[in-house]
């Protein structure tokens, strides 16, 4: 539910307008902005080339699905992204939890961290390029490089977060260190890692696309950068859409893990707004 | 005592560097692989004479452009989004749509629309930055507090002026780390578009000296843009709490 | 405390009538709630009224209806023989978290409403400077709200509203996010303040006893849908001070009132059960 910031309009003889408004709206728009799309291209508004029609991109889309290219590059785009995605996870949380109880461990990483977030890791391509060889292992290694450093970050600041009561109330039940980790640590700083990885995944697809481009080796990355090369505008805007609907997919898949995941927490009982 | 402490804080950097350093003079691993530490401060100085500023100055100039138009036009449209709900009904399902994204499919088509120029660039980091500003700003604003809006009514404020005077900024704090998000992305982009194809900047500088052998170079580009990555970043936090100074 | 019989000179600016007003919330999903139903009120000119009633009855629903922030659905409300049509400076309203400002200081908030009016700047700086003293939050002028108490943004949020000189003063549970102490310390302040220029007060609280202390009539609400329960005179021979706070029939009155609001507290606790 969405609320108004300007002012409501009132009474009820407007109300079940607005409501079919509301209700209808949404479609309307893209709707509309589809048939804009096929008419300007069709009527010559815009060169083809520019922005070949809608139904021209459609027909690209099924024809490269019914040759087997489109389902194999989803697939090695999804598997790379998902590798190096798991990879980031367990050692970005690994990290973030031996720093938040190692006081050595903090100290080395603050400095590395403090530097790695914010500095533009893709430029390191070249040199992981250099060492890892031009295959799938260095494009794995990139991805979860340049995703890790948000899930640490993310994993300390939930563990410091914790309320010191939660830990002390099991101290005093008698859990031992290694139970406190993983049955008060862990689950209390779950919602926080989550959203840690939920900013980490739309990285991993961004650099994913990215490393295809450059080093090649199939996927859609590489697929839709030879399409620019040959000037083929129907296999780009294919590719937009294609990449669009996988990056839908992949990021809503992980919301409905967290709402799993966290079926104890309160945010799953209040409605998600967007 | 604070100088201490920060060269405290700053020695695991300092002991890394002797580390590679020892590793590739050493032998550990090859020269070739990870030129020493000082052959690449050496290669520093000699791009430096060899056009390295020039190649840094054209990616900033690409960079900085492309950001600020998305952050005028992304704050602008995200707050009056917000604020006319029948705007915000009609553009809110686009939004959800193109926000999942993955913004590097932009750069295939920049490129085919646009070539290899400075406009390739600008459009790209326009485009690719523009979404993430304009969603944190919309969501911002939705999130006044309703009852700040009423106060400043029913004081006498009238509409626009309300907008300006209450909800941009009470929305600041969110919108300037909406912004913050994308300043990462727009150096993303900005670097894997010059790796891609360019003509110039400091991502083709960094290619074409890896293709070339020159790997001392090559870290020496990465080092540089990385240095940068890192100033932008810790110079926008700065500024940030500049501007929120009121939030303790 | 002293008496609180309003003097005689300060202006009329005519009371408060409400005339069979009906509210109904109605959630983008869900089946809509009536939170106000058949409510007849009058509220004389200079009268101070409290509403009490147990939460979810509706006495902040028709406070904002007052106001004028939310669209009238059915009656009709006019306040000094006009009909209300928006929010306006001729009505003051205090919000239970002060919803100041925080990105303006003190003095800036009190500021904002004068330069509403288009005062002329020197009177506005005087008029500033008056109600900080008035207040008592000299030294604070250039102190932003997030570095004061809660009893300061309190008085803050009341000097705001008392500055742009409104006819009538609407209250939200004004005191309700203040610890006892500081309650007690504002309720004597309020008193003071309108005993020296009374003006219209509607003042909504669940306090039984603030109620009491404050008001010359207090109104009782039901439970949802909120409709006037009671009106109960709460006026005390020779006005209100801390003796009579103390005696018999003032703790009777409140122990009366008391059981009027427990009653329809019962009746919201089980239907919110069910």
């Amino acid at each position: 539910m969405a609320r108004t910031l300007g002012n409501d309009t009132p009474g009820t003889a407007g109300h079940s307008a607005r409501r079919a408004f509301e209700t209808f709206g949404p479609y309307l728009t893209i709707s509309l902005l589809l048939i804009a799309w096929e008419l300007a291209s069709r009527l010559e508004l815009v060169i083809a080339f520019l922005l070949p029609p809608l139904s021209v991109v459609i027909v690209r889309i099924a024809t490269d699905f019914a040759s087997g290219q489109l389902p194999m590059d989803i697939a090695i785009t999804l598997y790379r992204t998902l590798v190096a995605f798991a990879l980031a996870a367990i050692v970005g949380v690994s990290i973030g939890i031996l720093i938040s109880r190692n006081a050595t461990v903090r100290w080395f990483f603050d400095p590395l961290i403090s530097i790695g977030l914010p500095m533009p890791k893709i430029a390191l391509l070249p040199v992981f390029m250099l060492w890892f060889g031009l295959f799938d292992l260095s494009k794995i290694l990139m991805v979860a490089f340049s995703a890790s450093f948000q899930i640490i970050i993310a994993t300390w600041a939930a563990t410091q977060s914790i309320e010191k009561e939660l830990i002390w109330s099991a101290q005093s039940l008698g859990a031992s260190r290694r139970e406190i980790l993983r049955e008060v640590i862990l689950p209390a700083a779950m919602p926080q890692i989550l959203t840690g990885l939920q900013i980490a995944l739309p990285i991993c697809l961004i650099v994913v696309l990215i490393t295809e481009m450059i080093m090649g080796g199939q996927g859609l990355g590489d697929s839709m950068l030879r399409s620019a090369r040959y000037v083929d505008s129907p296999g780009v805007f294919a590719g937009i859409v294609e990449i669009g609907i996988v990056g839908f997919c992949v990021i809503r898949a992980m919301e409905v893990i967290r709402r799993r995941l966290l079926v104890w927490h309160q945010e799953t009982r209040e409605e998600t707004t967007v | 005592m604070r100088l201490v402490h920060t060269l405290w804080r700053f020695t695991p950097l300092l002991l890394l560097a002797v580390v590679w350093e020892a590793v590739s003079r050493l032998g550990l691993v090859s020269e070739f692989a990870l030129p020493p530490f000082s052959d690449v401060v050496t290669a520093f100085s000699r791009l430096a004479d060899e056009g390295l500023w020039e190649h840094t100055a054209q990616s900033l100039y690409r960079g900085a452009t492309g950001f600020a138009c998305a952050v005028i036009v992304g704050v602008l449209a995200g707050v009056l989004m917000a604020w006319y709900r029948p705007v915000h009904i009609l553009v809110n399902p686009l939004l959800r749509c193109l926000y999942p994204m993955p913004k590097s499919a932009l750069i295939p088509l920049t490129i085919m629309w646009i070539g290899l120029g400075d406009n390739s660039k600008i459009t790209l980091i326009f485009i690719g930055c523009l979404l993430p500003v304009v969603l944190s700003a919309f969501n911002a604003a939705r999130g006044v507090d309703q009852v700040l809006i009423w106060s400043a009514r029913s004081m006498g404020a009238r509409e626009r002026e309300v907008l300006w005077e209450v909800v941009v900024p009470a929305a600041m704090p969110e919108i300037l780390s909406g912004i913050r998000i994308s300043l990462a992305l727009a150096f993303i982009l900005l670097v894997s578009g010059e790796l891609i194809i360019a003509n110039n900047g400091i991502g083709y500088l960094i290619d074409i000296l890896g293709e070339g052998g020159d790997y001392a170079g090559m870290f020496a580009g990465v080092v540089t843009i990385s240095t940068i990555g890192f100033f932008a970043d810790q110079g926008y936090v700065a500024l940030t709490r500049r501007i929120l100074a009121w939030r303790e | 405390m002293t008496s609180r019989t309003p003097p005689a000179e300060t202006p009329s600016s005519g009371g408060i009538s409400i005339r069979s007003v009906c509210h109904e919330y109605r959630p983008a999903r869900g089946r809509p709630v009536l939170a106000l139903d058949n409510i007849d009120l009058e509220i004389n000119d200079r009268e101070f009224v409290a509403i009490l009633g147990p939460s979810g009855c509706g006495k902040s629903t028709l406070l904002y209806l007052l106001g004028g922030f939310m669209p009238l659905q059915q009656g009709g409300i006019s306040v000094g023989g006009r009909d209300i049509t928006g929010p306006g400076p001729d009505r003051g309203i205090v919000f239970q978290n002060f919803a100041l400002f925080p990105w303006k200081t003190v003095r800036q908030n009190i500021l904002y409403g004068l330069e509403k009016q288009r005062l002329p700047k020197d009177e506005r700086e005087r008029t500033t400077r008056h109600f900080i003293d008035m207040v008592h939050l000299t030294g604070f002028e250039d102190s932003y709200p997030s570095q004061l108490s809660g009893g300061m943004k309190q008085r803050v949020a009341i000097a705001r509203t008392l500055a742009i000189n409104p006819d009538t003063l609407l209250m939200d549970e004004p005191f309700g996010a203040l610890d006892a102490q500081t309650r007690s310390l504002m309720q004597e302040e309020l008193l003071a303040i309108w005993n020296r220029s009374p003006t219209t007060v509607v003042f909504v609280t669940h306090d039984v006893r603030e109620a009491v202390l404050l008001a010359d009539r207090v109104v009782v609400m039901t439970a949802r849908p909120g409709r006037v329960k009671k009106i109960i005179d709460t006026r005390f021979e020779g006005g209100m001070n801390a003796e009579i706070a103390k005696s018999r029939p003032f703790l009777d009155r409140v122990d009366e009132i008391w059981d009027l609001v427990r009653e329809e507290a019962i009746v919201a606790g089980s239907a919110g059960a069910g």
